[in-house]
């Protein structure tokens, strides 16, 4: 009896890798564009796709980005459309990691928490008054404050406020202790 | 001062050779560009530049006239404002999030003036503001900060809604009062009964005199007279409280129901149907409550504690003391337990909450669970969730079996004060056994009240809640309603598209610029790729939402200007996702039309071919279809939900995928069905099946949200567009699968 070969997943569908052989970002006005070799196929409804491409502006957008902010970029068009995925950042040069990170960076915007100086709930809505990493006394209002509350690990939280803004605690169990119990009740 | 004020005075104090009649537009950021610090920015644009602020140090200057276009962008907790500068991309600034809603306007008026000349400032009426009061921002959609109107402002607004049960509100505080008086009675007829009939000297003699007997007697009777009157408040008091309640509760309900339904389509989406079930039936309830019952329970309580304090320090001043001596310490104590309480119960809950969603998830996906076989690790994870419910309930119980007992004490405490305190007195004949009974009686009244009153902060707190969440529905802004002067108008089925722009977010337009015209009695195939906004674009014919810039016109009326009722009353949807609502097959075919006859009915289900399936099933029309009834497959689903279209007999009649969930056979025949029905009316019709079209009297094209191509199929394929690419990608698909 011959043997059956079944398809793997990989044979029907590839993603699409932008890589330092590939790929050259370079910073154009103050974002970044991307000249591109892909190998030449065609889409999902046929269209051809591939080949060498220059676009003058590119978006990045992260895949895991509680878990790998660095890793598995996804690399846009401006009509947001995948251009590839660059697996990790750190595969290019120093130069163009520092100026992916940064682009990052600048794109994901999270305070980071230090400590809690107080936490008031009244009528639904929790008012929040903490300060930051780089010293910062910030307050926002929190609404619905259970589900607000993203949770990466036990530990690793993200707070999202009324207006969509981002906070992060890195490790909740290293805040001091005052910080730790006016939280504790929402973990 | 507006802060486009504000800026423009700051510009023009930096930039003395600006004059403030120059500045179209001023804005503030508060991110720097390039690292994640703040900054105190501003950009503002005049009649030839940009000029961008930093801490009012000039960080760019851009020429108006190189610039060709403006981008708005949205990152994750931050926002960008773009230019394209002599071909290039520059970024003007970085915001937080609260200046999203302002700079995505700025931007989208900012390209509007290139193109048009044209600048409006309308959106700064619209866009949310900080409460003047506290500086915090008003939740998005309201302008209502929950903050501060919370004790004044709610509470005239609650007494607006109880007035019209002012009468029944009123009578029972009134008994409530009533109550707490005829409470303290017994205690004093005891102490009657007993000093003067039971413990007094030469009782016996004295019982033989008919003064002492009818005394003795009318004590009781008396006994028995506020025992009756106490029952028969409680009765009374009871009804009120239905009848109060009950006409309260339906009036608040409808009041957050009808509220509800006029909010448009992107307003209630924002929530989930679970959250606004609770508004229209918790939060009432808790808020009904609070007005029938806690009130009066509170102004009960604290007359009790007042007539028993002033019958205790008039009787013995020392007395009165040594008992209220531990109440500060038992309110402290009582309120302390019942915070940590709250939380640890609390926890509880949500731990409770969690394990419930678990099973919700395995029980509704049961079937991938099993064929997956993942039942072990499904357990496990439910296991675990239920463990740590359980070890959350036994640190609450135990604190509770703990301290509970020991706040009992507490509040008995005083008891053990009057004990030793009035039996010495008794014993040097400075006090009666009925006033040592007395005593005993109030002082376990007293504590009673203290502890309510104690708690009463908490069930304000959640009414608060509640109250706070119930006027964030009542006072949403309704964004899409009618004029005061909306017409009703006979529809035609002429369709205009006026330089149409849309988004469902501010900053990320679905469609831009879209014109387009429709004929009364066109088929008109809308076609593109998924998420290209094509079901956008019929959101907007049927007014779920209203355009951001340029208008629809209907048979030349502005849809702004026709009643809501009276348009979709001419409308008729099928829709891919079939809703049916719990009742029988024909309550859901007639849905759209409850005059309509049973042979209209019935004609329509058999124009959708639904009838001969109908028939099969026992039950046939009556069959209970929806949450707990019969379960239709999909194609049936649909044939029910065209019937119902059918039945409305639209002048305009959409179709999105109405048709995509059949299978070919059943597709043809209510094509036909369709054919048919579609005859002089105007048909929209979205299908990504592209032969579903082929009777289009003229195929919309739509690609990156503008209309790409238009034209009859023939025209298109000649064309060789997107149209073109589409068809045949489609053929070499049912090539690849015939």
């Amino acid at each position: 009896m011959s043997e059956l070969k079944t398809t793997a997943l990989s044979d029907v569908v590839s993603i699409t890798y932008i890589t330092k052989e590939n790929a050259e970002f370079r910073k154009e006005g103050d974002f970044l564009s991307l000249r591109v070799d892909l190998p030449v196929g065609n889409g999902l409804d046929g269209e051809p796709t591939g080949g060498e491409k220059y676009y003058e502006r590119i978006y990045l957008h992260r895949s895991f980005p509680y878990e790998h902010p660095y890793e598995y970029i996804s690399v846009l068009d401006r009509d947001s459309a995948e251009i590839g995925i660059i697996a990790d950042v750190a595969e290019f040069d120093e130069e163009t990691a520092k100026m992916l990170r940064h682009e990052l960076d600048r794109k994901y915007f999270a305070p980071v928490i230090t400590k809690i100086l107080s936490v008031k709930e009244r009528y639904g809505y929790s008012y929040w008054d903490v300060i930051t990493d780089d010293g910062r006394r910030l307050s926002f209002t929190v609404r619905d404050t259970f589900r607000s509350i993203i949770k990466v690990t036990q530990e690793h939280i993200f707070l999202t406020d009324n207006d969509s803004n981002r906070y992060e605690i890195k490790d909740t169990e290293a805040l001091d202790r005052k910080s730790f119990k006016r939280i504790e009740l929402y973990l | 001062m507006s802060e486009r004020a504000e800026l423009t005075t700051r510009l023009c104090r930096i930039n003395q050779s600006i004059k403030p009649d120059d500045v179209v537009v001023a804005f503030g950021f508060d991110l720097c560009p390039d690292e994640n610090s703040p900054v105190d920015g501003f950009v503002a644009v005049t009649s030839t530049h940009v000029y961008v602020y930093e801490d009012d140090r000039l960080a760019a200057d851009f020429d108006q006239d190189k610039i060709s276009e403006y981008i708005f962008t949205n990152g994750v907790g931050c926002v960008f404002a773009e230019c394209v500068y002599d071909g290039e991309h520059m970024l003007l600034c970085r915001a937080t999030m609260e200046h999203r809603d302002l700079i995505s306007s700025v931007i989208w008026q900012l390209n509007r003036r290139r193109e048009r000349g044209t600048y409006s400032y309308a959106y700064e009426n619209e866009i949310d503001v900080t409460c003047p009061k506290c500086g915090i921002r008003y939740p998005s959609g309201s302008h209502v900060c929950p903050h501060c109107t919370a004790k004044t402002g709610y509470f005239k607004r609650i007494w607006e809604i109880a007035r019209p049960y002012k009468f029944f509100i009123f009578l029972s505080i009134g008994l409530y009062f009533i109550s707490a008086i005829v409470q303290l009675l017994p205690a004093y007829l005891n102490k009657l009964l007993i000093d003067n009939y039971i413990k007094v000297d030469g009782a016996y003699e004295l019982s033989q005199t008919s003064e002492f007997i009818i005394g003795f007697i009318g004590v009781i009777v008396s006994l028995l007279g506020v025992n009756i009157l106490t029952r028969a408040i409680g009765v009374v008091r009871g009804l009120t409280l239905i009848e109060a309640g009950t006409r309260m509760m339906v009036a608040l309900r409808g009041m957050v129901f009808d509220k509800i339904q006029r909010l448009s389509v992107s307003k209630i989406s924002k929530r989930t149907a679970g959250e606004l079930m609770n508004r229209v039936t918790d939060d009432t309830n808790q808020l009904q409550n609070f007005i029938t019952n806690d009130i009066g329970s509170a102004l009960e309580q604290i007359l009790i504690f007042l007539a028993v304090s002033v019958i205790l320090f008039a009787y013995d001043w020392r007395l009165a003391f040594l008992i209220l001596l531990p109440a500060p310490i038992v309110m402290i104590a009582n309120r302390l337990f019942h915070t940590y309480m709250r939380r640890v119960f609390h926890r509880q809950w949500v731990m409770n909450s969690r394990a419930n969603t678990i099973l919700h998830d395995i029980f509704s996906g049961i079937r991938v669970v099993k064929a997956y076989g993942s039942e072990h690790r499904e357990m496990e994870r439910y296991d675990k969730a239920t463990r740590d419910e359980c070890n959350a309930q036994i640190t609450a119980e135990t604190f509770f079996a703990k301290f509970s007992p020991l706040m009992s004490f507490l509040m008995g405490i005083g008891e053990f004060f009057l004990l030793y305190y009035s039996g010495a007195k008794i014993l040097s004949h400075e006090m009666t056994l009925g006033d040592m009974q007395l005593f005993t009686t109030y002082v376990s009244i007293i504590y009673g009240p203290l502890r309510w009153l104690s708690n009463f902060p908490r069930r304000y707190e959640r009414t608060m809640t509640s109250v706070v969440k119930i006027f964030d529905i009542i006072d949403e802004d309704v964004d899409v309603d009618d004029k005061a002067d909306a017409v009703e108008l006979d529809i035609k089925g002429n369709i205009e598209f006026t330089d149409v722009s849309f988004g469902y977010d501010s900053g990320n337009n679905v469609l831009h610029n879209i014109n387009l015209t429709v004929s009364p009695g066109d088929f008109v195939g809308i076609v593109g790729r998924s998420g290209v906004g094509k079901s956008t674009l019929i959101n907007l014919v049927m007014r779920l939402y209203d355009v951001d810039d340029g208008s629809i016109k209907i048979d030349g009326v502005d849809i702004r200007d026709i009643s809501q009722s009276s348009l979709r009353s001419q409308i008729g949807v099928v829709l891919q996702e079939t809703f049916l609502f719990s009742g029988t097959v024909y309550e859901n075919i007639a849905y759209a039309k409850p005059s309509a006859t049973r042979d209209e009915v019935l004609a329509a289900a058999k124009l959708a071919g639904a009838h001969s399936f109908i028939m099969k099933m026992p039950d046939a029309y009556n069959t209970r279809v929806g949450e707990r009834g019969h379960t239709l497959s999909g194609g049936e689903r649909q044939r029910i939900a065209i019937a119902r279209a059918l039945l409305h007999d639209p002048r305009i009649l959409i179709l999105d995928e109405a048709t995509a969930s059949l299978d070919t056979e059943t597709e043809k025949q209510i094509q036909d069905a369709l054919q048919t029905l579609s005859k002089n009316r105007t048909t929209l019709a979205i299908a990504h099946r592209l032969s579903t079209l082929r009777n289009a009297t003229k195929l919309i094209v739509l690609d990156k949200g503008t209309v790409a191509e238009v034209g009859t199929h023939d025209e298109l394929m000649r064309r060789r567009g997107i149209y073109y690419g589409l068809v045949m990608a489609q053929r070499q698909m049912s090539r690849m699968s015939s």
